[in-house]
């Protein structure tokens, strides 16, 4: 296991390499100068406004200069700057990670949550109303589209009953804490601010609902479909036999097999959500990193796009790693082929 | 009802009091922050490589020019310059400076800071620095004297004064944290990341924190040396979207809504918003590039025909639902010389007998790209696909395929692009910006694209001769040759204003001074709650 885990970090720096390369050459490929994103449209006939943007730019230099010397910066943490929020790309992404991973935990959290309840309830009431509201629940959830839903959630938790607040991270009129974490709920906490604690809870619970309600559609059709397929296994009858009760059996032997593909959904819908929440990002003015790698795109930013699409080669390729760790850890038979594999 | 649905409901209950209790209240305090929700799309917060809407908001804020421009959007006014003097060519402007200015940090506003800022914004070499063409030099004969020479005359040089851009910095303060005003400026000034965190003006706020795409957030200058401003601290924060913008207004979390579009404006039904539409400054216009490639067709009679095939007031109703402005030149409705300027006319009559004087009677194809934007409230795309029904009334037919606005602006240079929509805001009040950027004057950014970057002559030499005339003059003469250099731009007909949208003014009730202003969108020291 040790040996398969050590090998898979010696892959990953060579597998983030390829992606930089690659996302590297096709912000250089793009049909429009970057230049454009760089000086406004009045002073693009000027040639001493543009050759003053693109030396100070590095957008002089030839692709292999210009990739050599990133890579060089990349070693010493530098990512570059970015061309739009003329920040160092480092400490955009310093400041947006820990916004998405808030957003996304919170999300995982609400979606996994609601997910397995629900997948267990039909499963265990298939057919019945239960598996009826909880099938419409997740054909909705994973087919509404989070520009729709997100609008309609805050105009009736926000407009209508005033229940909870509006867009945003914390509430507009309060100061965010200090930076610690970049994780508002540790921060606040951390510098002792209940009221900002609760305006950053207040505030997170309508984006991670609406973001979480996809999880929530995915993980309960699996983990009804899996239960099912469990529930009428021999072990299952046995274990009835034996005089376990109806809930343990549900919960100790059934839930605890039919677990195993959801975890493999779980892992992929983490990662996805980190580089998905985009839209949920923009709804709720939630300054991500998706919304940060929308307008970095439109704005044709090459630092921040190779910089976002960094951290988003890496967010797939630990969370895959996680969700092997953890499928050989709930399933003995995978951890004993692990173990012969390596 | 069992015990544990009971306990549920109740938690229920207590969670949404919880939320209740948490949620921005009907009634702010007077000293609670006010909050503004807007777009940032904010491209730097240094003064001199700043250039953007918002960027106008925050500068004017926080720097004081030589001058204002005052609330008729008209004057100028006296602000860190108590008086000045302009010689009779317009090439020498003497600014007398007001012993009582101060910066944020207490030191006093002095001539070797106009001096220093001016210089700094010519040599940085970004986008607001065409504000310094034509700057020979600066003499500063004592400290509160100040004496520009110009290379030519610029009747227009007071009028820029008031643009946010040119707002006074404290060069001593700058300097300190890397910025520098010589020669090499563009290469050495290394300020650009402090100014991302620092401001270092005389205005009435100083920069309090600024989190790109989250939030602005001004306090009150303890030093300023005016009349404090009524708020002391002022959030600008970042909401994408009309719909999103209107939801926070309604619900308390914002005082100001300032990019509601009118068919959000109209869903908006609470009696605690006040909502008013004035007219802006802004406007979208089209333009013919015959130069281009596939616009070879587009000589003067065919420009002129399609140009009175549009249907202009359908097209503001399209696109704005009517709340929009005609405009005949591209120099916006109220700037000097537009006063009498006919109205575009739509004529299909006369379009067809122009096409038929071509021998194109049975039309021709254009293919077009057009930038997905929805700017000041109106979509590029859905204006083309208004103009594409209009110019199909005299058989020209309009392929349009929707691009990003980087690709296009690749596109409009090379290869060009025969007939497409943007759009254009004041970066100050004057004309002469105008005929700078849209004139038929020889290398100016729309004569290298419409000819194809001189691939046709579009060169109007008359419109050349009127703007030099224009610049060498002051008052009623200038604002008469920018008349006649408006109407040389109609009959150009390379760009055609479609609509100048209304501005919406949305704000809760209880905010007053809330106004547009020309130069500076929204000038924050001017708003109060009641």
């Amino acid at each position: 296991m040790s040996t398969y885990i050590l090998r898979r970090l010696i892959a990953m720096p060579l597998l983030l390499l390829g992606v930089i390369t690659v996302a590297f050459l096709l912000t250089y490929f793009t049909a429009a100068d970057p230049l454009t994103s760089i000086i406004g449209e009045r002073q693009m006939n000027n040639p001493a406004v543009v050759e003053a943007a693109r030396e100070r730019w590095g957008l002089d230099r030839s692709l292999p200069e210009r990739y050599v010397i990133y890579l060089g910066n990349l070693l010493q943490g530098d990512m570059g700057t970015s061309f739009r929020t003329r920040q160092p790309v480092s400490q955009d992404l310093m400041v947006r990670l820990p916004a998405t991973l808030e957003l996304v935990i919170a999300a995982m959290i609400l979606g996994t949550t609601f997910g397995v309840v629900l997948g267990v309830l039909a499963a265990r009431f298939r057919d019945g109303p239960i598996d009826n509201i909880a099938r419409f629940f997740a054909l909705v959830g994973a087919s509404a589209p989070v520009f729709w839903s997100g609008l309609l959630v805050l105009f009736i938790f926000s407009v209508q009953l005033g229940w909870l607040p509006g867009p945003g991270r914390i509430d507009s009129r309060a100061i965010a804490p200090p930076f610690l974490t970049g994780f508002y709920t540790i921060d606040t906490l951390a510098a002792g601010d209940w009221a900002g604690f609760r305006s950053v809870l207040m505030q997170l619970i309508l984006p991670a609902s609406v973001l979480g309600w996809t999880v929530t559609g995915i993980v309960s059709r699996m983990v009804r479909a899996s239960m099912l397929d469990v529930l009428g296994q021999e072990y299952i009858l046995a274990a009835r036999a034996k005089g376990a009760g109806p809930l343990r059996v549900l919960i100790h032997h059934a839930l605890r097999n039919a677990m195993l593909p959801t975890l493999t959904i779980l892992g992929f819908s983490f990662a996805y959500l980190i580089t998905g929440a985009i839209l949920t990002e923009t709804i709720f003015s939630w300054p991500g990193i998706g919304s940060y790698a929308v307008a970095a795109a439109r704005g044709l930013d090459n630092p921040a796009i190779v910089g976002v699409t960094i951290v988003g080669g890496a967010a797939f390729l630990i969370t895959n790693l996680l969700t092997d760790i953890a499928y050989a850890l709930v399933d003995p038979r995978v951890k004993l082929s692990r173990q012969e594999g390596a | 009802m069992t015990s544990r649905l009971r306990n549920f409901l109740l938690a229920g209950t207590g969670a949404a009091t919880l939320a209740a209790t948490a949620m921005p209240g009907a009634a702010i305090a007077q000293d609670q922050p006010l909050v503004i929700a807007r777009n940032l799309e904010i491209n730097s917060l240094d003064p001199h490589r700043a250039f953007c809407d918002t960027c106008q908001i925050y500068l004017s804020s926080t720097y004081q020019g030589l001058v204002k421009l005052a609330a008729d959007d008209r004057s100028v006014e006296p602000l860190l310059a108590t008086e000045w003097t302009t010689n009779e060519d317009q090439t020498q402007f003497t600014f007398t400076l007001d012993p009582d200015a101060v910066f944020s940090d207490g030191s006093p506003v002095e001539a070797k800071d106009v001096k220093w800022t001016f210089e700094r914004l010519k040599n940085i070499q970004a986008d607001p620095s065409f504000m310094m063409n034509g700057l020979a030099s600066i003499e500063t004969p004592d400290d509160k004297t100040v004496v520009v020479n110009m290379e030519n005359p610029n009747s227009e040089f007071i009028g820029i004064l008031a643009a946010p851009y040119v707002g006074i910095i404290n060069s001593d303060v700058a300097m300190e944290n890397g910025a520098t005003a010589g020669e090499d400026a563009s290469s050495a000034d290394q300020a650009e990341t402090w100014f991302l965190a620092n401001s270092a003006g005389s205005g009435p706020y100083v920069l309090d924190t600024y989190r790109p795409d989250d939030e602005l957030r001004f306090r009150v200058n303890e030093n300023y040396w005016g009349d404090a401003p009524p708020i002391t601290d002022i959030v600008i924060d970042q909401v994408a979207d009309a719909v999103s913008q209107a939801q926070m207004l309604q619900s308390g979390g914002a005082d100001i809504a300032m990019q509601v579009d009118p068919d959000t404006a109209s869903t908006i039904n609470s009696p605690d918003i006040t909502i008013e539409t004035v007219p802006s400054y802004n406007f979208i216009y089209v333009m013919f590039s015959p130069g281009a490639q596939g616009g070879e067709m587009l000589d003067l009679e065919v420009r002129q025909a399609l140009a009175y095939a549009i249907d202009y007031q359908g097209a503001i109703d399209f696109t704005v639902g009517g709340e929009g402005e005609l405009q005949a030149a591209p120099i916006p409705n109220g700037f000097p010389g537009t006063e009498g300027l006919p109205m575009p006319e739509e004529n299909l009559e006369k379009a067809r007998e122009l096409l038929a004087s071509k021998g194109l009677e049975d039309g021709f194809t254009l293919d077009i790209t057009v930038a997905q934007l929805n700017v000041y409230g109106v979509d590029l795309t859905l204006l083309m696909q208004k103009l594409q029904q209009d110019l199909a009334r005299i058989n020209v037919t309009i392929n349009i395929q929707p691009v990003a606005s980087a690709v296009w602006r690749e596109q409009i240079a090379n290869p060009g692009i025969p007939f497409s929509a943007r759009f254009y805001a004041p970066d100050y009040f004057g004309s002469a910006q105008y005929v700078q950027f849209f004139g038929m004057l020889a290398d100016t950014y729309w004569e290298r694209n419409a000819s194809g970057q001189g691939k046709v002559d579009l060169v109007n030499d008359r419109e050349t001769e009127l703007f030099q005339q224009a610049l060498a003059a002051s008052g009623d003469k200038m604002n008469e040759l920018y008349h006649e250099i408006a109407m040389e731009m109609i009959k150009d007909r390379i760009i055609v204003p479609v609509v100048s949208p209304n501005l919406i003014l949305a704000y809760r009730n209880e905010i007053e001074g809330v106004r547009y202003s020309a130069c500076c969108n929204l000038p924050l020291a001017e708003l109060s709650r009641k």
